[in-house]
């Protein structure tokens, strides 16, 4: 009984609407939007260490002496910015000492390399540590040209260019320095 | 009632749309990536010797006795050797050994008044504060060995003095052309 009564009401109403609807158009119109954030990812490297090994010559006219240390690169594949006007920046710290001693007359505890960024824009990211003998001033910063398009690419980090300040001889022991690649949007002029 | 259904629709969505475009504002700082690599190497410790400079590697002290007295002359003296540009990479000790001098052809022991050895005292200056020094009269030599506790490099001198017979002054030298001994500095890093 309830059942019936029902169906007798549902029938009513679309008797209603029909009328309604053939006399004219109704539109309802629903905006469909979303957005996609500014992102720059840099990929995942193999490592992130970059070891230079053993970086002194043990014999010859320039033993102790830093070494001819080849090119180390990683690459950081996949690295993407999906807007326009990115920059890659390079900040670099030279191969400082782990022993705090300051060094003596004739050493140098520290080491000097060019870290290049390479693959993004027209030019690359590049810095280049100056060190003193003592690792002090050990930082430099670089940054590439303005990418003008949203781009992928494979980003690659190369060191090279070692250097020791004033091709002194090296104190003995282990060095440690740093690489930091930024893929980030133009800097914007200060106001 | 349908339009107020197509409405009501429409009023979650934009909410929902709106939600989307807070939340991508809140990520902004997506738009910038970056990716640290540490740089590492080593030095391993080194101590090298340096050129010996100052002629050849033989101290050369000439006829050895007074010609008049058979005995051994007192003013007994050669050029200082230098060993340019020795140097070790961490804290070292600097040791001196000699063996006296010998007389070459002579065969058994020296007959009574006379002896076929003359001993002296080697000196290495430069390396510590405390010259390095030995006598091959000497049963013990503690100040042969030095040590230093930083890296360091320098100039070694190496000089010889203090002549004496072996077995006293009133002992005359056999006669021999050929009277030779030796000494030997050496560098060691410690570690």
């Amino acid at each position: 009984m309830k059942t019936l009564f029902l169906t007798a009401t549902a029938v009513a109403l679309v008797a209603a609407a029909t009328p309604a609807s053939a006399q004219d158009t109704d539109t309802g119109t629903v905006s469909v939007t979303g957005n996609v954030s500014r992102l720059c990812i840099l990929g995942a490297p193999a490592s992130t260490v970059i070891d230079l090994g053993q970086m002194a010559e043990t014999s010859g006219a320039r033993v102790g002496k830093l070494t001819t240390i080849g090119n180390k690169s990683v690459t950081l594949p996949g690295s993407f910015c999906n807007f326009a006007n990115s920059v890659v920046t390079v900040d670099a710290t030279a191969l400082v000492a782990s022993d705090t001693t300051a060094a003596q007359t004739g050493f140098a505890r520290a080491v000097n390399f060019t870290a290049t960024a390479s693959n993004w824009a027209a030019t690359n990211a590049a810095a280049t540590t100056g060190a003193d003998r003592q690792g002090a001033g050990a930082t430099a910063t670089g940054s590439g040209s303005v990418q003008p398009l949203p781009k992928l690419s494979d980003i690659s980090l190369t060191l090279s260019a070692y250097s020791a300040p004033g091709d002194l001889l090296m104190v003995a022991g282990g060095y440690t320095g740093s690489v930091t690649v930024t893929l980030a949007p133009q800097a914007t002029p200060a106001p | 009632m349908i339009r107020k259904t197509t409405l009501a629709l429409a009023a979650a969505a934009a909410a929902l749309l709106g939600a989307t475009a807070a939340s991508a504002q809140t990520e902004g700082a997506t738009d910038t990536s970056t990716r640290t690599f540490q740089v590492t190497g080593n030095v391993p410790v080194i101590c090298a010797g340096g050129t010996l400079s100052g002629g050849d590697s033989t101290f050369a002290m000439g006829v050895l006795v007074n010609t008049t007295t058979g005995l051994l002359r007192t003013d007994l003296s050669a050029p200082d050797k230098t060993l340019g540009g020795a140097f070790c990479s961490a804290r070292s000790t600097i040791s001196i050994a000699a063996t006296r001098m010998t007389a070459q052809s002579a065969t058994g022991a020296a007959p009574a008044g006379f002896s076929n050895s003359v001993d002296f005292t080697a000196t290495a200056s430069g390396w510590t504060t405390t010259p390095a020094s030995v006598n091959t009269a000497a049963s013990s030599n503690p100040a042969a060995t030095q040590s230093r506790t930083t890296p360091f490099s320098g100039d070694i001198v190496v000089g010889l003095s203090n002549f004496a017979t072996t077995g006293g002054t009133t002992l005359r030298p056999v006669a021999d052309s050929s009277y030779l001994g030796s000494v030997t500095v050496t560098l060691t890093a410690a570690n």
